[in-house]
């Protein structure tokens, strides 16, 4: 009988062979690399962005279960939306999973991404963000501590090793209904312009 | 330097607020004379912040330019009146570089007009087409209602509160009938001896 971390790990990874029956041989073995090497775009919004270090670092060490950072969004297959998202906010997070290649994965933290959160009669903030972007899992607390984000990311790779994860399909499909939503919050100009030297033209920040 | 001021510029008395800490109400028209006067002769020379307050019964905003020492001992708060129907004023960002990010932020969220201010253009809010927020006749409520969807609630849309204390006085039912029975049980085990 393992105990300490062992056993934790084999709990963390108990269920994580289960509901594969379905899948073919190929489908299978893609599923089980993608779900073992879960690449996390270094990118924090608001307040929850402050659990990630921990997260990811020695004391909780997400590593060993395959999950890491990734430096550019053309490298992740995770984004975490880590908390509240004002306007100005969701629209670099909308142009950072639009450059983001597929298979692509949604993990959005604490109550602000649910609901609002106590931002929830804010003017400049979004109170659903299933509505301008797809998303795979919640993880719902104020702040979530780095054991539910951990938690999380099992549901998610579980999700990923079943084949069932596929919002970057979903949105590739409803896109019109997700650019509508965006479009009402965001302006007809949803993204941000694409010039490079922004900070000098513009009179600065 | 009070006696100055007051018998030059001010329109009412000065406020000493604490020792160190001094505020002055002026006309529009006289702010920068004040600014320049305090920095001149009495050291004042740099600007800490530019506030607003929205005095939506008396029809006006408060706009305080707030100034210290260059050693940051002692602070003085020139405040002036401007109308809240046509919201302009002079912008101070000639004197003050740093008075430029503060104007832009109060052009945003007040919709006062800095006139000489060449950059006066958004600076958290993006494509903002309504009301500036910060103004008191913006219903931050009604907006959020009117622009935004929220979740809908559970469908059993209980009172989290009540349900937890409704719960909690379970789980104490259910120990204390545990107990009874452990009790009981214990009592019967006693009683069996007695009984031969």
């Amino acid at each position: 009988m393992e105990t300490g971390f062992l056993q934790e790990q084999k709990t963390l990874e108990g269920d994580l062979n289960s509901e594969t029956s379905h899948q073919s041989s190929v489908d299978y073995l893609m599923n089980w690399f993608r779900k073992r090497s879960i690449f996390v775009l270094a990118y924090g919004t608001g307040c929850g962005a402050i659990e990630m270090p921990p997260t990811f670092t020695s004391r909780y060490d997400a590593e060993r279960l395959g999950i890491r950072g990734a430096a550019t969004p053309r490298q992740a297959d995770v984004i975490i939306v880590s908390g509240y998202c004002s306007y100005k906010t969701l629209r670099r997070i909308i142009r950072t999973y639009e450059q983001m290649s597929n298979p692509k994965y949604v993990l959005a933290l604490g109550s602000c991404t649910v609901n609002g959160g106590m931002y929830w009669d804010s003017y400049n903030t979004i109170k659903k963000l299933e509505d301008y972007m797809p998303v795979d899992m919640y993880v719902n607390g104020c702040m979530p501590r780095p054991e539910s984000i951990l938690e999380g990311f099992i549901e998610l790779q579980k999700e990923i090793g079943a084949g069932k994860a596929s919002s970057w399909q979903k949105y590739e499909e409803n896109y019109e209904f997700y650019r509508k939503n965006q479009e009402a919050v965001l302006g007809k100009t949803v993204e941000p312009s694409y010039e490079a030297d922004w900070y000098l033209y513009d009179g600065g920040l | 330097m009070l006696h100055a001021i007051k018998n030059q510029f001010a329109t009412d008395e000065i406020i000493v607020k604490r020792h160190d800490l001094y505020k002055v109400n002026v006309v529009r028209e006289r702010v920068f004379e004040l600014i320049t006067f305090i920095g001149n002769n009495y050291d004042y020379k740099v600007l800490n912040a530019i506030t607003c307050t929205d005095w939506i019964e008396d029809g006006h905003f408060a706009l305080t330019y707030i100034i210290t020492t260059i050693d940051r001992k002692n602070t003085f708060m020139v405040q002036t009146m401007i109308n809240r129907d046509e919201a302009h004023i002079n912008t101070l960002s000639k004197e003050f570089a740093q008075a430029e990010i503060f104007e832009r932020d109060l052009a945003e969220m007040y919709g006062i007009d800095f006139v000489g201010n060449e950059n006066l253009k958004e600076l958290s809010l993006e494509n903002w087409v309504h009301t500036p927020p910060l103004r008191r006749e913006f219903d931050t409520l009604e907006f959020v209602n009117n622009n935004l969807t929220f979740r809908e609630g559970r469908d059993d849309n209980l009172d989290v509160k009540v349900e937890m204390k409704r719960i909690r006085a379970e789980k104490k039912a259910a120990k204390a009938a545990a107990k009874k029975l452990a009790d009981e049980a214990k009592a019967k085990t006693e009683e069996l001896p007695d009984g031969k």
